[in-house]
């Protein structure tokens, strides 16, 4: 049998298990191992044991639980409450202010914290009931809230990039600064278009009542200092980092104990608040990892294929592209498997299959980290399956109906798609920041 | 089959508390003691962070953590996921199957030629590697214990 034809078994093969519903992990550890008893043998035995072991010496990988247990503080420490009072009184005078408030929000929670999911739990607990109080728009605020947090995978830091970093041995510090500017970007870009829809739109997110606007000066000041410890978890963390203080682990480390730090400083720090954030590190981290280790079975069959050099010769070769029509294709396949497949597998199985090919390309791998990232983004938000979703379904009040969040996220994904095309026609939007940081 | 799931968790659960403040108060301390480097934190770190999760497996089963693409499922009776469960259940019990049976190969060959990893510490692999086993063995319990709940689940609505 070719080996197209076997390559093509096993991803329809992945895309079928995964539709029965059986968990992400086991669908592709299940497909991995029988393509390796059936290709190798009982040698295909050790594949994915060997996975375990492979994980066991990836140590940025430690960033994971340590990033995940810092955003589940920070959302429970209260700073969140304090911040989104910031932002509420600075721009609640504006038509959509607190939409806009919300997407400020979410960029401060993504410079602390290295996924999305603290950014949804902080804005379905915080910004959401206080948008339902102002009667904003019900696709509004979902849009807003889940468009938003997905910006914490490319503002650094980012596990997301870590993970990337690894399989295309590009350097983390210059992935993180990379995305920063494509993360404003987008934020911007999320800014305008609530601008420019509640302008015409006012009914969408209404003014706030006059006797709420009449914030006195002072009281702005004083809501703006409630911010700086908030600036400065982002200095230790990040900045401690680019500076080459810290480690890309113990940066993450300094983070954790920032929060736990901060948590105690706002005196939330007890018992059932630890229980609960350890709890949630605990799943989420473990269904990463798993979901990791068994995408690294189903990708070391791939390599054994030699699936590589099968990619290049049908891209180059039989189908004649250019370099930017692999990059498109390469996008759009990222798209398509998002909606079916979570992001780290992903990235796992498909990255060290395109990553060659784009080097040999004369790509940037650092500049297609970021649009990678960026394409995960929208991978969150599209069902049937996005992480961003699936929280938003948890977490909203019954009245959110499935196409209230359906609908929600389309006009952001468009936004992102348009995000993406700058980013492509202008890469150093990506490139320069890291360029002048880290050359000297 | 309820006892056993209520051990197995029982016992995730006990190491998971254990190992997380394990690996907590050791990210803490390899950043204290920075100035004075030690290269074998890092390490035990890592080794603390595999045991973390994949002991924590069986427990993070159990609490359902573990992301499905439920576009179908989420569609389904209680009674079809059941079934369907009952399926896919036994396909994950031969990947944890698989798992184990390269597990226990890997084992024995640490354990036989004392093999160390490559690094400047050089620590003896054998006691990791049976921990990430014994996570494994938890898993495929955990899973067992699923598929017979489903079983039960799909057989007892049939059934008058």
């Amino acid at each position: 049998m070719s080996y197209e034809m076997i390559m093509f078994l096993m991803f329809g093969g992945m895309m079928l298990m995964l539709l029965t519903g059986q968990r992400v992990f086991g669908a592709i550890g299940f497909i991995g191992s029988v393509f390796a008893l059936w290709l190798w043998g009982t040698g295909g035995y050790e594949l994915g044991f060997d996975a375990s072991i492979k994980l066991l010496n990836w140590y940025p990988l430690l960033t994971v639980p340590m990033f995940v247990f810092m955003g589940y503080m920070l959302s429970e420490s209260g700073i969140a409450d304090d911040l989104y009072a910031m932002v509420h009184d600075l721009t609640g005078g504006l038509r959509g202010g607190l939409a806009i408030g919300t997407i400020l929000l979410m960029v401060l929670i993504s410079a602390m914290n290295g996924l999305s999911v603290a950014g949804m739990a902080i804005g379905c607990s915080i910004a959401l009931p206080e948008m339902l109080k102002r009667k904003y728009d019900k696709r509004m605020i979902s849009g807003v809230i889940q468009a938003g947090s997905s910006l914490g995978i490319l503002i650094p830091p980012s596990v997301v990039l870590v993970l990337y970093g690894m399989i295309a041995r590009q350097p983390v510090g210059d992935l993180w600064l990379a995305g920063v500017f494509p993360g404003l970007l987008m934020a911007t870009l999320f800014l305008v278009y609530i601008v420019v829809r509640c302008h015409l739109q006012p009914e969408l997110g209404p003014i706030l009542p006059p006797e709420e606007r009449s914030v006195t000066w002072q009281h702005k000041m004083v809501s703006i200092a409630k911010g700086i410890p908030a600036l400065l978890v982002m200095f230790l963390v990040i900045g401690l980092f680019l500076m080459g203080v810290t480690s890309l682990v113990e940066s993450s480390a300094v983070g954790a104990l920032c929060a736990v730090g901060l948590a105690a400083w706002k005196k939330r720090l007890n018992w059932p608040v630890l229980e609960k954030t350890l709890l949630q590190t605990m799943n989420i981290s473990a269904m990463f990892m798993w979901i990791i280790m068994a995408a690294l079975c189903f990708g070391a069959v791939f390599d054994g294929l030699g699936a590589v050099k099968a990619i290049k010769s049908i891209f180059l070769g039989d189908w004649g592209l250019t370099p930017w029509q692999v990059i498109w294709l390469m996008i759009l396949s990222f798209i398509l498997l998002g909606m079916f497949l979570d992001d780290t597998a992903m990235l796992v199985i498909v990255a060290p299959l395109y990553i060659p090919l784009v080097g040999e390309l004369g790509f940037n791998l650092v500049w297609f980290g970021v649009l990678y990232t960026m394409t995960c983004q929208i991978a969150y938000m599209t069902p049937p399956f996005g992480y961003n979703l699936f929280l938003m379904r948890a977490m909203a009040p019954k009245d959110f109906t499935l196409g209230d969040i359906y609908h929600s996220i389309i006009p952001f994904a468009l936004i992102m798609v348009a995000g993406i095309m700058i980013l492509m026609a202008f890469p150093q939007i990506a490139t320069w920041l890291p360029e002048q940081l880290m050359r000297k | 089959m309820d006892e056993l799931n209520r051990k197995v968790g029982r016992f995730s659960m006990i190491w998971l508390f254990g190992l997380l403040f394990g690996i907590l108060t050791y990210g803490v301390f390899t950043d204290v003691i920075l100035r004075t480097p030690a290269n074998w934190a890092m390490e035990m770190a890592q080794f603390t962070m595999a045991a973390y999760y994949i002991l924590g497996g069986g427990f993070s089963l159990q609490n359902e953590a573990h992301v499905r693409v439920d576009i179908l499922y989420g569609r389904w009776s209680p009674q079809t996921r059941a079934r369907v469960d009952v399926f896919t259940s036994l396909l994950l019990m031969f990947y944890l199957g698989i798992l184990l049976v390269g597990g226990f190969q890997s084992v024995e060959y640490a354990v036989e030629n004392n093999q160390k990893n490559f690094t400047a510490w050089g620590p003896p692999l054998a006691p990791i590697k049976i921990i990430i086993f014994t996570g494994i063995l938890l898993m495929f319990l955990q899973t067992t214990a699923i598929f017979l709940k489903s079983l039960a689940h799909s057989l007892k609505r049939e059934l008058p």
